[in-house]
């Protein structure tokens, strides 16, 4: 039974990977890759890892690729074009990497004789929500509160990034409703082709600049 | 064998309940109608069967009946999926709520605990699967080829986005209250005081954080900017037509019912039903289970009667203003209830 769960899930996996990689479509490639997530989480699941399974659900296939499709159905991105010239490099890369990953999978075969050890009782609490929050607070804090501050930092990193250059000063607020007005349409008084920007916080803000 | 038996009464179980969930949809569909309709001076759908009682299978009929159009340029596979995706994370979550105690069947010594599934990580359950819905609203806008449905369907992501933060952080409070996940350890938690400790006294502001933030995930009013109609058609699903919009329909219901299901559990006691262990013969007899599962239900029907209150009472968010209340000020408000939370737990974990 369990054998049987097991060789469906990874089958969706391991299919859903190949059909992210396959498609041509991005739109497709990131529902593939949420079918690998939720198929991987179902793996969790049968290795009696619930925490992690539900963790991998969420932050994964619940808040990330979310973003990722968001993305995609905002910039509308067509249909990839079958592209003639390729990097270079990235034929020979791919096939060092795939000759280690293969290395590795057969060095696991012919080391690793018992597959069939049965789980000892502290082998199973390990994924078990009670175990994992001690842990992460007393023996791996520091780990923790260091991947914290990493993630917080990436997140400040972005907005700063993303607010330098581009259309808007470093010091501009981005609010939804925000928008560009060329002067002549805002100030009466300006040449009717003075196309200098006038930037409005808000709709309501630029309704009434529009009025005056 | 036992497994086997295990694994067709679990199926039948969850068939039940699916039966009994689609049940109260289609009586929350005709309830909000006459409801509506009595808070704007009218009548409602009142003539199919006594009282209009037959009106959700009418409508069904209709549902099924009508024809199916499919958009010209719509990206056939996605817009097939999409409402699919829906309606299956919105069913799927409708399995893990302990409805009541365990009970002793009557004149034998089977007992049996009033839940379809336990998990170790219940509350995760719901909302992981609850955070996949957001696929069928964002896909369908998308593979429509229609401007108002991918505009419905992009602040539908936005706006799911938003409020999961502010949702996810008002239910720390609570479990850090109950020190678990599993949601009818929760609710057993909650049965002191004669079945009145409900965990809403002691987080009222996490209380009306969660329910805010859960009417945006549903996208009911006041927050129902994905769907419109005065700037969006339709929004997400202004191109699906007969059973496919009839399916978006039901996810929506359902969604209500199960944010309904979990304020009741995680909230309101869940079965805990005040003062019924002093009923005859006390806690675990076949009677408290009744008593509590009706309570259940009858706390489900206040919230589902709320969301109806709300949408004929409310007017509809800006996008900007829907933006700003979510991060700037409901966002904050559950960081300061979690914190408060932490303090008081600090320093008197016993309470």
């Amino acid at each position: 039974m369990l054998a049987l769960l097991f060789i469906l899930f990874a089958a969706m996996a391991v299919g859903s990977a190949l059909a992210m990689v396959a498609q041509r479509n991005p739109l497709y490639s990131a529902i593939s890759l949420i079918g690998v997530f939720i198929s991987l989480a179902c793996l969790y699941v049968m290795l009696a890892a619930p925490f992690i399974a539900a963790v991998q659900v969420i932050v994964y296939a619940g808040a990330i690729m979310v973003l990722v499709v968001f993305v995609i159905m905002l910039l509308n991105v067509e249909q990839e074009e079958r592209r003639r010239k390729r990097l270079k490099f990235l034929v020979p890369t791919a096939v060092v990497l795939a000759a280690i990953l293969i290395a590795e999978v057969a060095f696991i075969l012919a080391t690793v004789q018992d597959f069939r050890g049965s789980p000892t009782e502290g082998d199973i609490a390990v994924g078990v929500t009670h175990s994992i929050g001690p842990a992460l607070f007393t023996q791996y804090l520091l780990p923790f509160e260091i991947t914290s501050i990493l993630l917080l930092m990436a997140i400040v990193g972005a907005m700063t990034l993303a607010r330098r250059g581009g259309l808007l000063p470093p010091n501009a607020r981005v609010i939804p409703g925000a928008q560009q007005l060329p002067l002549s349409l805002v100030d009466p008084r300006a040449e009717p082709d003075d196309l200098r920007p006038v930037e409005t916080n808000t709709t309501e803000e630029a309704a009434r600049l529009l009025e005056k | 064998m036992d497994t086997a038996i295990d694994i067709a009464l679990k199926f039948a179980a969850i068939t039940v309940a699916f039966v009994v969930v689609l049940l109260i949809v289609a009586y929350t569909v005709l309830a909000e109608r006459r409801v509506l309709g009595l808070i704007q001076g009218r009548l409602g759908p009142n003539r199919v069967g006594y009282g209009g009682m037959l009106q959700p299978f009418a409508d069904l009929l209709k549902f099924i009946l009508k024809e199916d159009i499919v958009p010209d340029k719509s990206t056939r596979f996605v817009y097939f999926l999409a409402p699919v995706i829906a309606t299956m994370a919105a069913l799927m979550t409708m399995i893990v709520y302990p409805f009541g105690p365990e009970i002793r069947i009557p004149f034998t010594s089977i007992t049996i605990p009033l839940v379809i599934a336990r998990f170790d990580v219940g509350l995760l359950y719901v909302l992981g699967v609850t955070s996949v819905g957001v696929y069928g609203i964002a896909l369908a806008g998308w593979s429509s080829n229609n401007k108002y449905s991918l505009m419905g369907g992009l602040r539908s992501a936005a706006q799911m986005i938003s409020y999961e933060l502010a949702l996810g952080l008002s239910l720390i409070g609570v479990i850090m209250l109950a020190g678990t996940l599993d949601l009818a350890q929760i609710v057993e938690l909650q049965s002191g005081w004669h079945g009145f400790r409900w965990f809403i006294f002691f987080q009222p502001l996490g209380f009306i954080i969660y329910l805010t933030a859960a009417i945006a995930e549903t996208n009911r009013v006041p927050f129902d900017l994905p769907e419109a109609e005065t700037e969006l058609v339709a929004g997400f699903h202004t191109e699906y037509s007969a059973m496919k919009f009839a399916l978006f329909f039901l996810a929506e219901y359902i969604n209500m019912l199960t944010v309904s299901m979990l304020a009741t559990t995680l909230f309101l006691g869940g079965w805990n039903v005040p003062f019924a262990d002093l009923l005859p013969g006390g806690r675990g007899t076949f009677l408290f289970g009744l008593v509590s599962a009706i309570g259940f239900l009858l706390k489900i029907v206040f919230f589902l009667f709320i969301y109806i209150w709300l949408r004929g009472t409310l007017p509809r968010f800006r996008f900007d203003q829907l933006m700003n209340f979510g991060w700037k000020i409901l966002l904050p408000l559950a960081l300061f209830s979690l914190f408060i939370t932490a303090t008081v737990i600090f320093f008197w974990p016993n309470i």
